[in-house]
């Protein structure tokens, strides 16, 4: 029998009966619709996330005060909130492993131009701020030593913030109201928009002694630094440091989890993101498995009722000469192709859908991106075809151990 | 015996029983018989007779389980499952008292079918032979209809071009005017004489005398034994010729 007259064959038994075919397919096409949409959108969400760290530089460290736990929390609401003073900041910067530190105070108030009032995130904090987090300007000038020194009343503000009170005029200059205080506006930064759920536009900075001068504070709510070269040594050395200033001692249990204070990074967070990824893969391929076996055993079902109802039929091939194998391979490729055109059927519909959402969401988050995972497709697929050929199988052989005359007399 | 002087079918003390669970129930006893190429044979007996079980059995659709059943002096019992399937891809042919055929295929396709499995007729070939088949039944017009949409003598003249197209040694049809009304039953039985008379080997099962009376040869079967072998029936193209020498 020839490969053609096989498929031949084969597709005539798939198509002379299209609804029962395609209801047939119906749990392969969910399975690798569910598995082509699931990795196109987690492939966009790690896009965006990746963005972001890329957005902070991979050599960025944030402390914050307070053992968050494991559950974290809000910094001023935990006992610990107070725990990086200025001096620990000192000593800090004696650390030879980290370049540039900067401590921030957030200020509490609103800020007020005119009739327009915003409630932004006031950060004071020194010019390294805005080197640690790679953040520059779109108009005017960043906060400078000299502002330091001399505690200027001087603010940088976040795009949303500028649009928000200025709309289109120039805000450069202008003088702006903060807890009761008139601050000048002397820069704008771009937009980075969120980050880690944080609206990085909706901020505005002020040098650090002018916040210190404000808040009377002795220590800061977060300090940002760069690491110099390898960020596990620096962050090591930070960690061993402040542990040390803290007088802090592994715990009753040998726990070194006691820290009062946290340190961050965004190395660890692509370090989290790869093990959410991996995580986020065994779990797709588990949805996957599950669904295609079963629309496996539907498939398996419906080829046992078709060589059921075609036993007759395959009596009469083989009255004219098809061997075993003949009818065998007959079966399996029509289970398989119920399998590979569910698959791509599921592909198609994955891929759109995935679209559609990244359209949609694109719309609220700008770097949201389309993307499909070819990997994923064509692992799916693969895993679609040897559904196809495990659940065809049985019924294959059953077919083709049929006796001939015992199946020309079937009824 | 070389090959081609053998006989095509010989048995020898041919047995058939069926078994269901440890009850053995026999059908064919002790069948001796010989068929020479390009003969007529009806096998004729009353329901039950075991005449379609041999026609199975010396169309290689179905087993025996006694005797020998040799094949142009090949044993039966000696061929692997390959080897049966060459043989009805290649030497045998069917023609079914229910016509099978498929349903949702054209009388072309039907046609074809026998032509998907045969291991050495090319490709190219087919379309030519499959026309020849459906040309010599008289169903060129119809060619392209359904199988379903046929009548009973036109399905079954569908089935005899089936069976005809692979060119076998032997055609057996098993009670191929059953269904039939007696106009599809003449054009049918006429439909085979003619493939007898263009050199094929005919074995014919039936229950009705007036059938089996087109063949040379008729074998008489009751309960599972040969009770008559004879060639005084002739048929009525030989009839014919016989009553205009006299």
């Amino acid at each position: 029998m020839l490969i053609r007259d096989l498929f031949s064959t084969a597709t005539k038994g798939v198509t002379v009966n299209r609804m029962r075919s395609l209801l047939t397919m119906l749990g392969i096409i969910i399975g690798v619709g569910a598995v082509v949409l699931m990795t196109g959108v987690g492939k966009s969400v790690e896009g965006v996330i990746l963005g972001q760290i890329d957005i902070m530089g991979p050599q960025t460290m944030i402390i914050s005060p307070g053992n968050q736990g494991p559950e974290g929390g809000n910094a001023s609401m935990r006992p610990d909130f107070d725990a990086l003073t200025f001096e620990d900041v000192k000593a800090l910067r004696t650390l030879s492993t980290i370049r540039t530190i900067a401590p921030g105070i957030i200020v509490p108030g609103d800020a007020q131009y005119e009739q327009e009032k915003v409630d932004p995130m006031l950060v004071g904090s020194t010019p390294e701020y805005f080197q640690n987090q790679n953040i520059k300007v779109t108009q005017g000038r960043l906060h400078d030593q000299q502002d330091e020194e001399a505690s200027s009343f001087v603010v940088v503000i976040g795009s949303e913030i500028a649009e928000d009170l200025f709309f289109t005029r120039n805000p450069i200059g202008k003088r702006i109201e903060i807890a009761g205080r008139k601050f000048t506006v002397i820069g704008v930064l771009e937009s980075v928009g969120m980050v880690f759920f944080q609206n990085l536009d909706n901020r505005i900075v002020m040098p650090f002694s002018t916040a210190v001068a404000i808040t009377n504070r002795t220590y800061a709510d977060i300090v940002t630094m760069q690491a110099v070269d390898d960020f596990d040594i620096a962050f090591a050395d930070v960690r061993a440091l402040l542990r040390q200033r803290h007088s802090i001692t592994p715990a009753e249990d040998g726990s070194v989890d006691n820290d009062d204070f946290l340190v961050r990074s965004a190395a660890q967070a692509e370090a989290i993101l790869g093990t959410v990824s991996i995580s986020l893969t065994v779990f797709i391929t588990m949805i996957a498995g599950i669904s295609l076996f079963v629309g496996g055993i539907g498939i398996m079902n419906i080829m046992l009722v078709s060589v059921t109802e075609r036993t007759r039929e395959i009596g009469l091939r083989k009255a004219v000469g098809a061997k075993r194998k003949d009818i065998l391979f007959q079966i399996l490729i029509e289970s398989i192709f119920l399998t590979l055109i569910g698959g791509c059927i599921g592909i198609v519909i994955g891929i759109v859908l995935d679209f559609l959402i990244a359209t949609a969401v694109g719309k609220f988050l700008a770097d949201y991106e389309f993307a499909i995972s070819l990997g994923a497709i064509l692992l799916a697929l693969a895993m679609a075809v040897v559904t196809g050929v495990i659940f065809g199988l049985y019924p294959a052989r059953k077919a083709s151990l049929l006796h001939p005359i015992e199946a020309l007399r079937y009824e | 015996m070389p090959e081609n002087d053998a006989p095509l079918i010989e048995t020898k003390n041919l047995q058939k029983s069926y078994f269901n669970e440890e009850l053995e129930t026999p059908v064919l006893f002790n069948i001796d018989l010989t068929i020479k190429k390009n003969e007529f044979v009806a096998i004729m007996g009353p329901s039950g007779s075991g005449k379609s079980t041999l026609m199975h059995i010396l169309g290689f659709l179905d087993h025996h389980t006694g005797g020998e059943y040799l094949f142009q002096g090949q044993l039966a019992h000696e061929m692997d499952e390959d080897t049966l399937s060459r043989i009805r891809a290649t030497r045998v042919s069917f023609v079914f008292q229910a016509f099978n055929l498929l349903p949702r295929a054209s009388v072309e396709q039907n046609v074809m079918l026998p032509l998907i499995y045969h291991p050495t007729i090319p490709e190219s070939e087919r379309a030519e032979r499959v026309a020849k088949a459906i040309e010599t039944v008289g169903l060129t017009h119809r060619k392209n209809n359904l199988s379903n949409q046929l009548s009973g003598g036109e399905k079954q003249r569908t089935a005899i071009a089936r069976a005809l197209v692979t060119e076998p040694d032997i055609i057996f049809a098993d009670e191929p005017t059953g269904n039939l009304d007696s106009v599809s039953g003449i054009q049918v039985m006429s439909a085979l004489q003619e493939l007898n008379e263009a050199g094929h080997t005919i074995i014919l099962v039936t229950h009705e005398k007036s059938t089996a009376e087109h063949a040379e040869r008729i074998i008489e079967l009751f309960d599972g034994r040969i009770t008559k072998d004879t060639t005084e029936f002739k048929t009525r193209k030989a009839k014919e010729e016989d009553s205009l020498q006299k």
